[in-house]
């Protein structure tokens, strides 16, 4: 680890001044990617503004038809939250399924989703769930945040401050886990609202995308059938140590099918 | 039961491991543990990035300049020989001109702390002329790249049986190597003495040549090094060739600097540095009857190397004693090709080659029974080594103590396998997609190095004036409990309670010349020898208490902590106080070397076992044939350790190997990409088996009819690397329950380690050679 200044930010207002002031800040929320990023000296912040305290960024709210989910929620609370459970108990499920239960009791939602890591689990179900993604800014749709490898819509010292999910008819994730390091080989999310269904695939492509020809054959008919003879191309997938390219478009269908069985279990 | 080493526990006894508290508590201590002396340097060991490159400059001098490094040392600072090498002299301590592989060693960093060495080492400018590698064995036998001739074992005429035989099958198949994956990484200590003298901890199965290497990078003589070792935090044969370089780095500081120092590799370098298990590729083409007999047999085993010899050529000829298991082959001829790669060099690992050859003729057994559509339990039943003349192995050993059908019988029947095997065909017929396997393989496993002049060993007892023991040998402690086991020999020979034996950490200072501790052969050589030297003095102790009481020798006992001297009961301290003053020596070394062994590799013929380890196990597996993920549903094992020393420790070593073996063949993947890089190198993207990859039911059943037909140390046999091949039970019921997607019609070529996506693969396969559609 490289040498760098600490500050604690108790408000978004102190935060966002801390960040304008220093040379090259980062943004500290759960530190389960950032910090071992910087112990392996892949990243070199001057300064990291810790925003962990800033309860603004803490909560969890069910109005009407939207769920919202404060940047600062652990994967642990929003497992375990009633309200999310009830309104979307495909998002608390997967949230659940996230690392091991220190990964969990420590990162957070903003953390996750600003990484946009190509195999973390929160970008598939922003993505399918057409979440809407605030910030200190402006908000940002999750098909416009997402944008390639580790990068996002975000411009330098923007803060997530939650994150909007509009609560569908019923969803699920179904997640292959990396035996090794259970990150995801292949996480599909598969939400039905009243427009038709999306499903957003993790784990396969250098960045979260979307599964259109899958969406269409589930807006059709709503069952794991509907998907028999729709194939998934391998061409643009991820191909490395983890699984071929052919393995994974597999694992979309077998992930989807059993997704669609699961959110049809919760309707 | 109580397992407390206290009164009257000795051999046969169910003990509890003599550090077993220790190393929950966190107080035993291993090498980095132990008190760092205030002035003690860290070491860092610079990397080469290429698999196979000339070095064309390499300018150390901005790493010596940075703040807080007080040497760095490459080849040229090595005043004897550049080379930590067990054998044949090509290892070199850093590279000198060329690399040959990703992962070697350039040089070395000492400074004030592990961070600073580190870091001054990226300020190192090398360059290189990158040159092309030969990573695969596909590529090494395009480019007839060997570490050595080709080896042929052969009995009888092959070539012919296959001819005459009514039924053949060729197949061929691919099986990963395994990283040891050792909780305690290498690591090695150095301090300076007087005279340029050096004492080195080392976390080693093999001092005696952590010793000589040592010496020889040096340029001292054996004399002036001693290596010590308490314990280690797992070996598995990675630490028998492979701490040599930890070591004679740091004792290369030392004499550069004259400060102690310290190399501890974290687990990143550890796993890019150091020798792993050999992958292989077999072929084999078979010759049966239709009752599944094998009747000729053509094996061709090839292995990955790497860039040097290390301990390839004992370890190739390993695989090759063990590709009949248990069987009786007819006629015979094992070819054995060893190529060298620009790759790490491969090393010892439990099995050291036979779990590899094993793997071959159990797949063999599968085919057969598919192709004969037979059970394959009756398949290897048959096949299984028998009366003269079906007693002869490929190397021309009689197998004399074969329990293996009494065994199989009796596991058959515990385990319920025929009942089983019916239930599962029911399952699978209403499962669609969840489909169970079922396999019984056995094991045979010879015992003794295969180098013969390897099976020696000595050991060192003193007893001091109270009657308290020291005991040593030259036998190494990495967690297997080699020296409880030996202290309840001492403790039974002398029938004093084990807790007034002490156990003492191996040192070359006090055993010489040792054999590193491998081969599943510790407790047998050392056990042994340790027993010579107990002998001795014990016969110190009977000559005096004869004269001294004027009693008839024979009328002497020793029994539950006392000495009966005719008449007389005295307490064995007592004795023993009584002998020292009347100046008998109470101090010994003792010595054993395995009897009635030998062997001529020309020929590849001879008795190169003193005897054989046998066991069995039922493994029960379930895959998802959407996904191709597994699991372990039930295992049950039926092992033959002889007389067992410690049942508690046997059971321990057998439970380990187990799932260690199982890890190998299933999840345990080294992934090089084509450049030679090692990209599996950190738990995070290599599996080894957790708590929850345990099988589900897991019941391990020592033999209580074994015993060893040989004397050995009270009747007991080997038990470190057998049980790790039991886990080909597991490979083979995954195989099994791939096949049942088309009724066990076809044989599908399965590779280990079997992962998801390889199960899946042979699934699809399986289906589409069947003709039989997805379901
Ligand atoms: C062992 C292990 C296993 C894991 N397994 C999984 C898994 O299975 N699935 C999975 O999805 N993830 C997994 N993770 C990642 C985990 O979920 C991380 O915690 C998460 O990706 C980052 O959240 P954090 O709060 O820790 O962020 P930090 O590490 O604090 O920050 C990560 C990045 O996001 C930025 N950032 C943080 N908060 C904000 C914000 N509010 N606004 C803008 N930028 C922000 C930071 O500046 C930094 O660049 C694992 C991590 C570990 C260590």
């Amino acid at each position: 680890m490289y040498a760098f200044n600490y500050h604690r930010a108790e408000t978004l207002d102190q935060a966002q001044d801390l960040l304008a002031h220093y040379d090259d800040p980062k943004i500290l929320a759960g530190g389960h990617t950032l910090l071992p990023t910087m112990k392996q000296r892949l990243a070199n912040p001057s300064d990291l503004v810790d925003i962990a305290a800033i309860s603004a960024l803490k909560d969890i709210q069910h109005v009407g038809s939207m769920l919202s989910i404060g940047a600062l929620e652990t994967h642990a609370h929003v497992a375990t939250s009633p309200i999310v459970q009830q309104a979307i108990p495909g998002l608390a499920a997967l949230a659940g399924q996230i690392g091991d239960p220190h990964v969990r009791n420590r990162g957070t939602l903003g953390g996750s989703i600003a990484n946009n890591d190509p195999a973390a689990d929160y970008p598939a179900a922003c993505l399918a769930l057409s979440a809407l993604i605030h910030t200190t800014r402006r908000h940002i749709k999750a098909q416009d945040f997402f944008i390639d490898l580790f990068e996002t819509a975000l411009e330098e010292h923007e803060i997530i401050t939650r994150v909007e999910f509009p609560v569908p008819e019923t969803s699920a994730y179904a997640k292959f886990p990396n035996p090794a390091s259970r990150y995801a080989l292949v996480g599909v999310y598969v939400a039905k609202t009243r427009n038709g269904v999306d499903v957003a695939v993790t784990g396969a492509g250098p960045v979260v995308f979307l599964a259109t020809d899958l969406a269409e054959a589930l807006t059709r008919s709503f069952m794991p059938g509907a998907l028999d003879g729709v194939s998934i191309n391998p061409e643009q997938l991820n191909d490395d140590l983890h699984a071929s390219a052919a393995y994974r478009a597999h694992l979309i269908g077998i992930m989807t099918r059993q997704a669609v069985t699961t959110a049809l279990a919760r309707v | 039961m109580d397992s407390r080493p206290g009164k009257g526990m000795r051999v046969h006894q169910a003990l509890r491991h003599d550090s077993a508290l220790k190393h929950v508590s966190g107080e035993a201590l291993y090498v980095d543990d132990l008190p760092a002396p205030s002035d003690m340097l860290h070491i860092y060991i610079a990397m080469s990035p290429h698999a196979h490159a000339r070095i064309l400059e390499m300018d150390l001098d901005a790493v010596r300049v940075v703040t807080g490094v007080a040497a760095v040392v490459s080849a040229g600072d090595i005043p004897g020989q550049n080379d930590v090498s067990p054998v044949a002299g090509d290892d070199p301590l850093f590279a000198e001109g060329e690399v040959y592989y990703a992962g070697q060693s350039l040089f070395a960093v000492a400074a004030e702390s592990l961070e600073i060495a580190r870091a001054a080492a990226l300020e190192a400018k090398v360059q290189y002329e990158i040159l092309t590698p030969l990573i695969t064995i596909d590529q090494a036998r395009q480019a007839g790249s060997y570490i050595e001739d080709s080896q042929t074992m052969a009995c009888g005429d092959a070539a012919a049986a296959l001819k005459n035989a009514p039924r053949r099958l060729k197949g061929r198949m691919i099986i990963g190597g395994q990283d040891h994956f050792y909780l305690e990484g290498q690591v090695a200590l150095a301090l300076p003495q007087e005279d340029g003298d050096m004492v080195i901890h080392s976390s080693t199965q093999h001092p005696s040549e952590v010793q000589h290497c040592v010496a020889r990078v040096l340029g001292l003589a054996s004399h002036s090094v001693t290596v010590e070792v308490r314990r280690m935090g797992g070996g598995f044969g990675g630490k028998e060739t492979q701490p040599a370089l930890m070591a004679a780095a740091a004792a290369l500081v030392v004499r550069k600097t004259g400060r102690p120092a310290k190399l501890c590799l974290d687990r990143d370098d550890d796993m890019k540095l150091t020798g792993k298990r050999h992958d292989f590729e077999i072929n084999y083409h078979v010759g049966f009857d239709e009752t599944g007999r094998i009747e000729g047999i053509d094996l061709a085993l090839a292995s990955r190397c790497g860039y040097s010899e290390d301990l390839s050529s004992a370890i190739n000829d390993r695989a090759m004693f063990h590709v009949d298991n248990a069987y009786f082959l007819g006629q015979a001829t094992i070819t054995s090709h060893r190529y060298k790669t620009h790759t790490v060099s491969n090393t010892a690992f439990r099995g050291f080659g036979g779990p590899q050859g094993m793997m071959g003729i159990e797949r063999v057994m599968d085919e057969i029974a598919m192709a004969l559509g037979k059970d394959p339990l009756d398949i290897r039943k048959v096949n299984l080594y028998g009366k003269a003349p079906r007693n002869i192995t490929p190397y021309h050993q009689h197998v004399e103590d074969n329990v293996a059908p009494e065994l199989i019988t009796q596991l058959e029947a515990h385990a319920r396998y025929r009942e089983r095997r019916a239930e599962i065909k029911d399952f699978n017929r209403a499962s669609p997609f969840l489909k169970k396997g079922l396999a019984l393989t056995p094991v045979k496993f010879g015992i003794s190095f295969t180098k013969t002049h390897l099976n020696q060993a000595g050991a060192l007892i003193h007893i001091y004036a109270d009657g308290s023991v020291h005991l040593n040998h030259g036998g190494t402690e990495m967690g297997q409990g080699l020296l409880i086991k030996v202290a309840q020999i001492i403790a039974e020979e002398f029938a004093i309670d084990l807790g007034c034996v002490k156990i003492t950490a191996t040192t070359t200072g006090k055993v010489p010349n040792t054999s590193a501790t491998a081969a599943s052969a510790g407790t047998d050589l050392n056990g042994m020898a340790a027993l010579n030297a107990a002998q001795e003095i014990k016969g110190r102790l009977i000559a005096f208490a004869a004269k001294h009481y004027h009693c008839a020798r024979e009328h002497i006992s020793f029994s539950d902590n006392h000495v009966t001297i005719g008449n007389r009961v005295i307490a064995f301290a007592d004795l023993v106080n009584q002998a020292y003053l009347a100046r008998v020596s109470l101090s010994s070394t003792g010595f054993y070397k395995t009897p009635e062994i030998h062997y001529d590799r020309a020929t590849h013929r001879g008795r190169p076992f003193y005897y054989f380890s046998y066991g069995a196990a039922v493994s029960e597996v379930v895959i998802d044939t959407l996904t191709g993920e597994n699991k372990v549903l039930r295992v049950d094992i039926l092992h033959d350790v002889g007389r067992s020393l410690n049942p508690a420790i046997d059971r321990g070593q057998i439970e380990g190997g187990f799932v260690q073996g199982m890890g190998w063949l299933t999840t345990e993947e080294l992934y090089f990409d084509d450049g030679g890089h090692l990209l599996t190198h950190a738990p995070s993207t290599y599996k080894i088996p957790a708590c929850s990859d345990r099988p589900v039911e897991f019941n391990i059943e020592i033999w209580e009819k074994g015993s060893n037909l040989k004397e050995t140390i009270h009747r007991s046999k080997a038990v470190g690397e057998p049980p790790l091949m039991l886990a080909i039970s597991v490979f083979s019921a995954l195989g099994d329950a791939v096949a049942s997607v088309a009724g066990h019609k076809f044989m599908p070529r399965l590779d280990a380690p079997a992962t998801p996506e390889r199960i899946l693969t042979a699934v699809e396969e399986t289906r589409r050679r069947a003709g039989v559609g997805k379901s």
